[in-house]
């Protein structure tokens, strides 16, 4: 059975039952390249999939899903659906009335290339970091293509489906310069297999990873704060996005609760999330309910101007949808940001401080429920004006909500980086932080 | 799962393009979630997954692939395409010609449920959730409580063209409770989440309103505590999940996923004194029904008890077969993966420091200022370097040999290598504690666990 035989298939013995059901099917292509030592060390070609439902029974909501498209699995799975309602106590799920929102392909030929030239970009990545004799172990180099469909489809009448994708360069490696040893990655995403260029990530590596080496260690106090766009962007990937949530504000979990309308950050500090952007990596016609996509200020000159919502939590809290519905096949329905971004500012020019490159260690020692962060970073002690040394051994703790209202200068140009989503920031300088080292 | 003359027909047809090994790894999980929320339902979850990877060697050149249609045409279609990949197709080598005899392995059960998942309804659990939720309630302070029930069920079959044929049956439960207090101290958080390779006894090995008691004291422990003190202290970190300090600190630079590429600083180092003489670490993966036990590791291999570092020496690396393949080193039944969208490379299972001599309260006696990490999160290491976090989700201050107030929001750094030699005295409280590893091959649930035991200096980074 192919997945829209599947989704077809649901949807007609939902309407049977009687049962309310919205249907999302993933169909995804992998092809990865490693290299090391000049050959090529490993290779993966994949095609994966499955079927996700959210039913609805008067108004109780209910999941299941499946990777085996068979009759038998498919009813396995809207039998499970209907009991998971089941159990709920509450009310109030509903699925959203909609129309055919039709096939769009975002991706286009974009990653059709032969397979050599594939192999190619690994190896020439590789090649390229080899140069510099202070790489001592490369741990790998890859190249990486990723293609999704999304298929949705409700017995509410939505329909429709898109096709997105990337390509991706990627390293990780050991760089040593007398005792010191300094373990970094570097990454490009693009749309276009064209676009990327192995010999620029490549420098950007020894660029980024070169700089750290010989580092001291920095002196435990409260220090200005310059946090590359690749740092911040964590942090607003992780913390930021928690708190806009207004699934979390719902659960009481979001320290931004009943905060709409105030300032909760620097009259400098902008946020946007666009799914519309041209040739975003995370552009969307329309989120997992079928809203279709629309730009949304989340806070504009340091106001809160709005949560991030779905249908459900958009009529919980009686406010306007702004299409962030979120589910994968597997998952549960949820709000999540497409292309999320600091608006770029006038300039930093850091002074005296600390230059914070990276972040480590965000899944435990940053919590945003309770908005306070400690966190292992990367960085360069900056003193007047110019960068004297690299610093390590350290971490950066404080509150976030208080950082972002500390926050005194953002650079002018936009960094985009897809580790915690797609987020995009400037360089930030934050007045003061906390910072822990010898 | 399948068919032993399909599986020998696409093991033969993967090899015709001249690999020197193949092997077939097929899975089919069953798996079912709950979130409550206040006494709420907020979602309920199950689903099937079902696939299957293939995985091929030329030398140690891997070409993996993996897929969900499990068919013959489906199956011979990926071999198809890995052979093609490589580049060989066309090319008929003798390998791989003729079926295979299998020297089949079935496991013994060694981790089977006692209360089976299909023996109690869904009502059941929810009972068991809101004992959790009311064990949680230790206070006005608590406004809210989120517990959560896993259920997962894998089924696996590995086989390969040496004549390997392997079954396994996996089962795993795990209950979390998350207890979020308001107060002065603005939202504070306590959790507490037990797992087993086990069945529904898991409430009765973890009673679920002990459970939420736990998450419940620490987060009016979190809403008390001040921040925590910044800079370089002897610290005292406390038993079970407390070992995460070694899982990576050092368990993660002793896989041959770094190893053999020298990306570990511990690579070229057996028989070398790489920690304090009180430090034996061992990875078992045989321990009844421990989270991360299993009988057969990912390539088929039975698991085993390892001893990685005996008083202070390195004894073994963990090995998988592309580890062994590499260094040499025998495969220790190392190979794990998260699902069949990976392929396997070598993981820790359950790691834990083994018990020292010193009484508990010994290790207190001589620290002057320092922290008690009494419960550790997550945390997080750079093999090439060493450079390794964990952050403290319990902590207290140790003052003049006394533990004394709570404090709150510390993350612990340092490098490896380093922070293992400065361990000086390890106490007899072993304990072990779950949690999830990622890495190349995915998230897979491990064990950590120590007995206390004292490091005399490590960086703290808390705010005050």
């Amino acid at each position: 059975m192919t997945f829209e035989e599947a989704k077809d298939y649901l949807l007609r013995k939902a309407r049977e039952l009687g049962l309310e059901l919205e249907v999302l099917a993933a169909k995804n292509r992998e092809l990865a390249v490693q290299a090391r030592e000049g050959r090529i060390e490993e290779i993966t070609q994949a095609n994966q999939g499955g079927v996700g439902v959210r039913a609805v029974v008067a108004g109780k909501t209910g999941y299941a899903y499946t990777e085996e498209l068979t009759p038998e699995a498919l009813d396995w799975v809207l039998q499970e659906a209907r009991e998971n309602a089941l159990l709920q106590s509450e009310a109030g799920g509903f699925l959203p009335v909609g129309g055919a929102l039709g096939r769009h392909d975002l991706l286009g030929e974009g990653l059709s290339a032969p397979l050599e030239q594939k192999r190619q970009k690994a190896l020439d990545l590789e090649a390229g970091l080899r140069v510099d004799p202070r790489v001592k172990q490369v741990q790998m180099t890859r190249y990486a293509e990723h293609e999704t469909q999304a298929i949705l489809g409700s017995t509410g009448g939505v329909s429709g489906a898109f096709r997105n994708g990337y390509a991706l360069l990627l390293t990780n490696a050991v760089m040593g310069e007398g005792q010191s040893l300094k373990q970094g990655y570097e990454f490009e995403l693009a749309k276009e297999f064209h676009a990327l260029e192995p010999g620029r990530t490549a420098q950007a590596f020894l660029q980024n990873t070169g700089r750290l080496l010989g580092a001291r260690p920095l002196k435990t106090g409260r220090y200005r704060a310059y946090f590359e766009p690749k740092a911040f962007a964590q942090l607003l990937g992780t913390m930021g996005w928690f708190l806009l949530s207004a699934k979390n504000v719902l659960e009481g979990k979001s320290l931004l609760a009943g905060k709409i309308g105030q300032k909760v950050a620097s009259e400098i500090f902008t946020l946007v999330d666009d799914p519309t952007l041209p040739g975003g990596l995370a552009s969307r016609p329309f989120d997992a309910e079928g809203t279709p996509s629309k730009r949304t200020v989340l806070i504009e000159r340091g106001v809160l101007r709005t949560f991030a919502h779905n249908a459900e939590t958009a009529r919980k809290m009686g406010a306007e949808n702004t299409g962030h519905a979120a589910r994968s096949y597997k998952g549960v329905l949820g709000v999540a940001p497409t292309n999320l971004f600091v608006e770029p500012g006038q300039g930093v020019r850091p002074d005296r401080g600390v230059v914070i490159t990276d972040l480590m260690g965000l899944h435990a020692g940053a919590n945003p429920i309770s908005g306070e962060f400690s966190l292992q970073a990367l960085g360069l002690w900056v003193e007047g004006g110019e960068v004297a040394y690299p610093v390590e051994n350290f971490t950066v703790a404080g509150n976030f909500l208080e950082l972002l209202s500390r926050i005194t200068a953002l650079g002018t140009e936009l960094e985009w980086n897809p580790m915690m989503g797609i987020v995009g920031s400037p360089m930030v300088e934050v007045a003061e932080l906390s910072f822990a080292g010898a | 799962m399948l068919d032993e003359t399909l599986v020998s027909e696409v093991l033969g047809q993967a090899r015709r393009g001249g690999a020197s090994f193949a092997e077939l790894y097929v899975e089919r999980w069953r798996r079912r979630a709950v979130r409550l929320l206040s006494g709420e339902v907020k979602e309920a979850t199950s689903g099937i997954e079902y696939g299957a990877g293939l995985r091929l060697f030329y030398g140690t050149e891997v070409v993996y692939g993996y897929t969900n249609d499990l068919s013959p045409e489906g199956l011979l279609e990926v071999s198809e395409t890995l052979v093609r990949l490589k580049g060989q197709a066309g090319q008929v080598d003798q390998a791989g010609r003729g079926g295979l005899d299998f020297r089949k392995a079935v496991a013994q059960g060694l981790h089977a449920p006692v209360v089976p998942l299909s023996a109690r309804d869904k009502r059941y659990r929810l009972e068991r959730l809101l004992e959790a939720e009311a064990g949680a309630r230790v206070g006005p302070e608590i406004v809210q409580v989120q517990t959560q029930l896993l259920e997962w069920e894998q089924e696996v079959l590995v086989a390969n063209s040496e004549g390997a044929w392997c079954e396994d049956r996996r089962v795993r439960t795990r209950l979390y409770v998350t207890a979020i207090a308001q107060g002065e101290g603005g939202l504070q958080t306590g959790v507490a989440g037990p797992g087993l390779s086990v069945g529904l006894e898991l409430f009765d090995r973890y009673p679920p309103a002990e459970v939420g008691r736990k998450a419940g004291l620490q987060a009016l422990t979190n809403l008390r505590a001040k921040p925590a003190p910044a800079g370089p202290m002897p610290v005292v970190i406390g038993n079970g999940f407390g070992g995460v300090i070694f899982h990576e600190a050092l368990g993660h630079l002793l896989e041959t996923t770094s190893v053999a590429r020298k990306t570990s600083v511990l690579a070229d180092r057996l028989g070398e004194k790489v920690a304090a003489d009180c430090v034996t670490y061992i990875d078992d993966g045989t321990i009844p029904h421990g989270w991360g036990s299993s009988e057969f590791d990912d390539e088929g291999r039975p698991t085993e008890r390892t001893v990685l570092i005996e008083n202070g020496v390195l004894k073994s690396y963990m090995v998988d077969r592309w580890g062994s393949l590499l260094t040499g080193y025998r495969p220790t039944g190392s190979g794990r993966r998260q699902d069949y969208t990976f392929a396997p490379t070598s993981r820790m299972r359950n790691t834990f420091i083994a018990p020292g001599n010193t009484p508990k309260e010994k290790l207190f006696e001589g620290v002057e200022f320092g922290l008690y990490a009494a419960d550790l999160g997550g945390g997080q290491v750079l093999p090439g370097s060493g450079e390794y976090n964990f952050a403290v989700k319990e902590g207290y201050i140790i003052r003049h040999g006394r533990v004394e107030e709570p404090v709150r929001g510390a993350m612990l750094v340092g490098k490896g290598p380093e922070s293992i030699k400065r361990i000086v005295a390890v106490s007899d409280d072993l304990e072990m504690g779950p949690g999830m590893c990622g890495s190349l091959s995915g998230s897979l649930p491990v064990e950590v666990g120590q007995p206390h035991l004292l490091i005399s200096e490590i960086v703290v980074g808390g705010q005050a």
